[in-house]
């Protein structure tokens, strides 16, 4: 009997503080209300951070009442949604393909609400496919690899082998061949996005095999990716890393030439501008170089690693791509297509 | 312990404890709540967050708190059931992966299996496999005398890059985008428990199964075998009464197979496809969950409740008082803390009286 003492203590505690009332999200001033979820944590200084960030310009620039949460498991996506959707959360990001069936699910319930899914793959009346053409990018990071590497042999580590991220390293290899046609290119993916020393193991085993030149698209893992470089590098040899998804250029701002950027703060700023202005279509938001959404950063902090001539042909192939002239190979995944 | 004394001497002792342990819980939460304020957060809004998230609401209470308590409670009570026979099965992560896989891949390579049948059998294979990848482990400890506590340990990564393949290849969604199975035919959804809730009937399959166990080890010569081997194995075949090896087999068997319907269950009853990520460590929590419940298969059904109240309130603290996912489940770890401490206190008492 007394065994259950401490648990029914535990229980009483809670149930006592359940009782205050939750502070009203939309308040009485009818404030719109943007929710975040991000199955990642926001200080990886990548994909999360990114959107965390809009988050935050939304709730700074557009007065938006805003909230995040870090979801793990399928079984969370749908509690999440669910609850911010009841809690009068009429815009809620998920952000990666994996919120896409949950969003699917919980927009029928909640019509009212709409739900915005990065790299989502199934569009419906509420429910917003964001896809970041990222590939445009990582084609002119691949020009520049080419040009940087003396060895000939690059590399490129993943995390998980999902559609868009291997679309960033089809076009990477395409715009390294652009340059370099007998480029050989490496390619690991590690099976998640944030195991570091995994990320510094598979870089370090491309970097054995004759590889000078590395790019991930992994989220945390990037700082042992980034280590691996260094540590060659402080080995004597010559060595360069590319950053993704956001400006890493100033996270190791001395193995980096230059990062593909998508800039997911001015996307979602734009997309909540949108929803509030009620001018969100119910198609997919595609987002690439044309739209101001990505593009190759090189680094400040190294000038001069690029060749004139390189950079000169990696601003001729953007004007192309934008221009429509140059269609940069990608993986499709939106249903339908 | 405490058994056989009588109301009256228990009780000062009982309102003692009752005391200690509910100061150390307090003092535990204001341990939390220092490090909630160094933050920069509200304790006072966080932990109100957590309750609510938990217990706000009747629907809140049954769709988070209840579902996120089921495979915990499935695993903790596979947990317990071998922990009772000194079966000291850590590995009730993997068996429940192999049952996750097993329930789906039947679910989806049987579509003829008709209606009625398709939970009832996949029910079956689910239970099946998870007894089968606990049957490895239990053939290394009575063959070769080899310790269960790394060969269940080991079978767990074995089961999780199995998933990883499975999920990444043969069993990879029809459309082979991403790394997901096909949705699982309707046929093979648990229906729910409670209309108009996400709570589905694995709850309840939990509490038969918890029953039953507790029936199963207080009321029958099988039950008696493994409380006796739980006891002292030495003294369980000294005595020549019966053989220990046939209960560590059926420890292994029975935990495997409870932990393998809790995988399926998950899928089946929530997420309907089969994830790389299925699990954040459910069969590793299930080992806190059974040792606070002091492997008692009925109070399982209690802290494996306190342990899913926990985690949705977690959630709740995230979106509603805007505290990090880490610091949260900080405060997850001290709120178990201080609960342990206040059970470990009680039985202290108890003991002392002894």
């Amino acid at each position: 009997m007394n065994r259950h003492l401490p648990h029914t203590t535990a229980l009483a505690l809670l149930g006592a503080l359940a009782c205050n009332p939750a502070p009203g999200p939309t308040g009485d001033d009818g404030t719109p209300s943007v929710a975040l979820l991000t199955s990642g944590p926001v200080s990886d200084a990548g994909w999360h951070a990114g959107a965390y960030e809009g988050l935050q310009l939304i709730g700074n620039l557009l007065g938006f009442r805003i909230s995040h949460q870090q979801t793990r498991t399928p079984a969370e996506f749908d509690e999440a949604f669910i609850s911010y959707a009841e809690a009068g959360y009429g815009l809620i990001f998920g952000h990666g393909f994996e919120y896409q069936d949950a969003a699917s699910r919980a927009a029928k319930q909640y019509p009212d609400v709409t739900f915005v899914i990065s790299s989502g793959s199934r569009p419906s009346a509420n429910v917003v496919p964001l896809i970041f053409h990222l590939n445009e990018a990582t084609y002119l990071a691949g020009m520049a690899a080419a040009a940087v590497s003396q060895s000939g042999v690059l590399g490129m580590v993943g995390g998980v082998e999902i559609p868009s991220a291997k679309g960033t390293f089809v076009a990477f290899e395409a715009g390294v061949r652009a340059v370099n046609p007998d480029a050989t290119v490496l390619e690991t993916f590690i099976g998640n996005w944030d195991d570091v020393s995994a990320a510094k193991e598979a870089a370090a085993a491309q970097l054995r095999q004759g590889a000078d030149v590395l790019i991930h698209n992994v989220d945390a893992a990037s700082f042992g990716f980034f280590q691996a470089v260094r540590e060659v590098r402080e080995g004597g040899r010559e060595a360069w890393a590319f950053g993704m998804n956001r400006n890493q250029n100033d996270v190791a701002p001395d193995v980096i030439v230059g990062s593909a950027v998508i800039d997911i703060p001015a996307m979602f700023l734009r997309t909540a501008r949108a929803w509030e202005a009620g001018t969100l279509s119910d198609e997919v938001l595609y987002s690439g170089i044309a739209a101001g959404a990505v593009d190759f950063v090189p680094n400040p902090a190294q000038d001069g690693v690029i060749p004139d001539d390189v950079l000169a042909a990696i601003d001729r192939a953007r004007d192309e791509i934008v221009a429509g002239a140059l269609v940069v190979p990608r993986i499709e995944f939106v249903e339908g297509l | 312990m405490s058994r056989g004394f009588s109301i009256t001497a228990r009780l000062r002792p009982e309102l003692v404890a009752t005391i200690t342990a509910t100061v150390a819980v307090i003092a535990t939460l204001a341990v939390a709540a220092t490090l909630l304020a160094l933050g920069g957060h509200s304790p006072g809004d966080a932990f109100a967050a957590l309750a609510r998230g938990a217990f706000g609401t009747w629907d809140r209470f049954v769709s988070f708190t209840l579902v996120r308590a089921t495979p915990l409670l499935l695993t903790g009570l596979a947990v317990a059931l071998a922990f009772r026979a000194r079966v000291w099965n850590i590995g009730a992560e993997g068996q429940l992966h192999a049952g996750a896989l097993a329930g789906v891949a039947v679910a989806l390579l049987l579509p003829g299996a008709g209606a009625v049948l398709a939970l009832p059998i996949t029910l079956l294979a689910a239970a099946a496999a998870g007894a089968l990848w606990a049957s490895v482990p239990a053939a290394m400890k009575t063959e070769m005398g080899v310790g269960e506590v790394i060969t269940t340990l080991l079978m767990n990564f074995v089961a999780l890059f199995l998933a990883q393949f499975l999920v990444q290849g043969p069993l990879r969604e029809s459309r082979g985008v991403f790394n997901q199975t096909d949705e699982i035919p309707a046929a093979a959804h648990l229906p729910a428990l409670l209309p108009d809730t996400r709570l589905h009937l694995g709850f309840l399959f939990g509490v038969v199964i918890a029953v039953t166990l507790w029936l199963f080890l207080t009321r029958t010569p099988g039950g008696f075998r493994i409380r006796a081997a739980g006891a002292s194995v030495r003294a369980a075949e000294v005595s020549g009464r019966f053989s220990v090896t046939p209960v560590i087999w059926l420890s292994f068997l029975a935990s495997g197979a409870i932990a393998g319907l809790a995988g399926w269950i998950q899928i089946a009853g929530v997420t309907h496809r089969m994830y790389e990520g299925l699990s954040p460590g459910w069969g590793y929590t299930a080992i806190a969950v059974a040792l606070l419940a002091r492997l008692h298969p009925l109070a399982v059904v209690v802290t494996a409740i306190v342990f899913g109240a926990l985690s949705a309130g977690g959630g709740a603290m995230q979106r509603e008082a805007g505290v990090p996912e880490v610091w949260v489940r900080g405060i997850e770890a001290l709120v178990i803390l201080a609960v342990l401490t206040a059970d470990r206190i009680v039985q202290g008492m108890a003991a002392s009286r002894d």
